[in-house]
């Protein structure tokens, strides 16, 4: 399948998706946004070795996000490198990765995976409540067709990254207190 | 029909229907060609300043647009109210699906909804990049930026997009108000300074055709009063070296003309064609001067009648050539003897007469005397070549009393001169008082 091929298929999956919502579940519709957004977040980020390559996305627990974003960045590069998608279960199977969308169930587990993103310099992202106020970085929320953006700035910049000032713009943003 | 119409109107008011028509002219073309400069510049700027707000706002439109963030969208078209030109502006994504709209409280709904439609339908055409933005935008022509002016309204289609792609689009639109302010002001101000030129031109203009009308009118003038005075003597003094110029001093030379052709008439008139001596006409119209003045001076005045002798012998026996010389050498002497304020004339035939001015009876006894004997020491040198002497008889009069009018005294001269026949010839004879 070829670059423009694959583009009208994604196009029409979206344009499908928005105006037969109703019809169709609504999880199918918030996970290719979701896969869209989690390419999209790289536009306003940069990390702490932006030299690494390939852009690495791995999906903690979400095996059907994971599906997704590979069909969607099969033949797309991010910040000018090929993409690669990791689906992994636990924190132990990660590489290096520039993106961790977390989806575990358990909040200890969630907490396990944020604190390992802080350390390696990974961004953060999950759907989950109280995702930012627990320390991850980006908190992604759909409600009501509506997207929701948490950004919890304190965590961003002890991970080494910097998040540009569009998207804080949009974002909820929360910050620690100011010395 | 215009050419007998400006023939009727003077000359002043032609050249200033001409200046003014050309001015008028001139203002309303260069009025024109401003005011439309104006208007392709202002068409031009309105676009641009648009396009900048364009080009501002879908950069924080951007991640708005890339999160489907409605909410943000909105706080991010929000600060377009300070724009009171704005009516309208719309961010959809890909798909054409709306994320956000701004509308002013002036524009309405059906015509917001009226021209996203026409862009949805693709009838907008594509804008040609401004001067100097597409360097500024180098990917227009892929990204597809629309812009546009209506009659009301001016609009920007902007193309936003992220990572190479496009993920959405921009469209504003905004009132022409106030390009159209901005014109009625300039059409104002423009219309009121080529009112005023115009008022300055022409005022100028009236200072300007006195250039040409002045000497023309001048010559009017003068040649008017010439006529009515018939003071052919008058000579035009003019400063002018060009045409005027030549026309007064054509209008001179003619003068001078009939200057002098009056003078050769009078003299003609005056003048005994023989002789050269005063005609008779001219002697009596002189002594009536003579004695008029001499009367209000009281003072008196001569008159000799001077004939000459046995003339009709001199014709007969010399021929009609000797006598016309006999009759040029009297005249000749005449003037030789009378004083500068006297006149001598020929009276007729063989006749004199002789106006001798503020004379009493003895200059004018004298005046005979001398006259007598000058014609009668005189020879006469004839063409044939043979000599001739004649002699003349005079009878003189002095007016006085007795003699107070012109008639009185040349009967009274008459009268001495038959009594200076019969007493032998050759002698002057004065009147009886």
């Amino acid at each position: 399948m070829n670059k423009s091929s694959l583009r009208w298929l994604s196009l029409l999956l979206l344009c499908a998706n928005a105006w037969l919502a109703p019809l169709a579940r609504a999880s199918d519709t918030e996970l290719q946004l979701k896969a869209v957004f989690l390419g999209r977040f790289a536009n306003y980020v940069q990390w702490p070795h932006p030299e690494r390559t390939p852009f690495v996305i791995s999906v903690l627990g979400a095996p059907s996000l994971g599906e997704q974003l590979t069909r969607l960045y099969a033949d797309k590069r991010i910040q000018g490198k090929p993409v690669l998608v990791r689906s992994v279960t636990s924190i132990h199977d990660l590489d290096m990765t520039h993106v961790l969308f977390i989806a575990t169930p358990s909040t200890a587990a969630r907490q396990e995976a944020i604190a390992y993103a802080q350390r390696h310099g990974i961004l953060s992202i999950s759907d989950s409540k109280g995702f930012a106020d627990q320390g991850g970085v980006i908190q992604l929320n759909f409600v009501e067709q509506n997207t929701q953006i948490k950004i919890n700035h304190d965590a961003a910049m002890k991970t080494g990254l910097h998040i540009a000032a569009p998207l804080l713009s949009i974002a909820t943003v929360l910050r620690g207190p100011q010395p | 029909m215009t050419a007998p119409l400006l023939d009727q109107i003077p000359i002043r008011y032609k050249l200033l229907v001409l200046l003014g028509l050309s001015l008028g002219l001139g203002l309303l073309v260069s009025s024109g060609v401003a005011l439309y400069s104006t208007y392709a510049a202002e068409r031009q700027s309105s676009l641009r300043a648009l396009h900048q707000i364009a080009a501002i706002t879908s950069e924080n439109m951007r991640a708005a647009l890339a999160f489907h963030d409605a909410a943000s969208a909105a706080n991010i078209l929000t600060p377009l109210h300070t724009n009171p030109h704005i009516r309208y502006a719309f961010v959809e994504d890909q798909q054409g699906q709306l994320l956000s709209q701004y509308r002013a409280q002036a524009s309405t709904d059906t015509q917001a909804a009226a021209w996203r439609a026409q862009w949805q339908q693709g009838l907008l055409p594509p804008g040609k990049a401004l001067a100097g933005q597409a360097a500024s935008n180098p990917d227009n022509a892929q990204t597809s930026l629309h812009q546009g002016i209506e009659q009301d309204y001016h609009y920007v289609i902007y193309p936003i997009s992220l990572d190479g792609q496009r993920i959405g689009t921009l469209g504003l639109q905004a009132d022409n108000q106030a390009m159209y302010a901005k014109m009625r002001h300039f059409g104002i101000l423009q219309g009121s300074a080529s009112v005023l030129i115009f008022l300055g031109l022409l005022l100028l203009s009236w200072r300007l055709q006195l250039i040409f009308t002045r000497p023309i009118l001048e010559l009017i003038d003068r040649m008017r009063q010439i006529g009515q005075e018939k003071n052919y003597s008058a000579v035009l003094s003019t400063h002018h070296r060009d045409e005027f110029g030549e026309l007064y001093r054509g209008f001179n030379a003619m003068l001078q003309e009939v200057r002098q052709r009056d003078e050769q008439l009078s003299r003609l008139a005056r003048t005994d064609a023989l002789t050269g001596l005063a005609n008779r006409g001219h002697a009596l119209e002189t002594l009536d001067t003579m004695l008029t003045r001499a009367q209000r001076k009281g003072e008196s005045m001569g008159l000799i009648l001077i004939d000459v002798d046995h003339f009709k012998q001199v014709n007969d026996n010399y021929g009609h050539p000797a006598g016309d010389q006999v009759l040029r050498d009297i005249a000749g002497i005449l003037q030789t003897n009378v004083r500068f304020y006297d006149l001598a004339a020929r009276f007729g035939g063989e006749e004199f007469v002789l106006l001798c001015d503020a004379a009493d009876w003895s200059a004018t006894t004298d005046m005979a005397e001398r006259i007598r004997s000058s014609v009668a020491a005189h020879v006469c040198q004839l063409s044939a070549g043979q000599p001739l002497q004649v002699t003349v008889s005079l009878g003189f009069a002095i007016s006085g009393a007795a003699l107070r009018t012109a008639s009185d005294l040349i009967d009274a001269a008459d009268r001495a001169l038959y009594r200076a026949k019969q007493a032998g010839r050759n002698r002057s004879e004065s009147a009886q008082p």
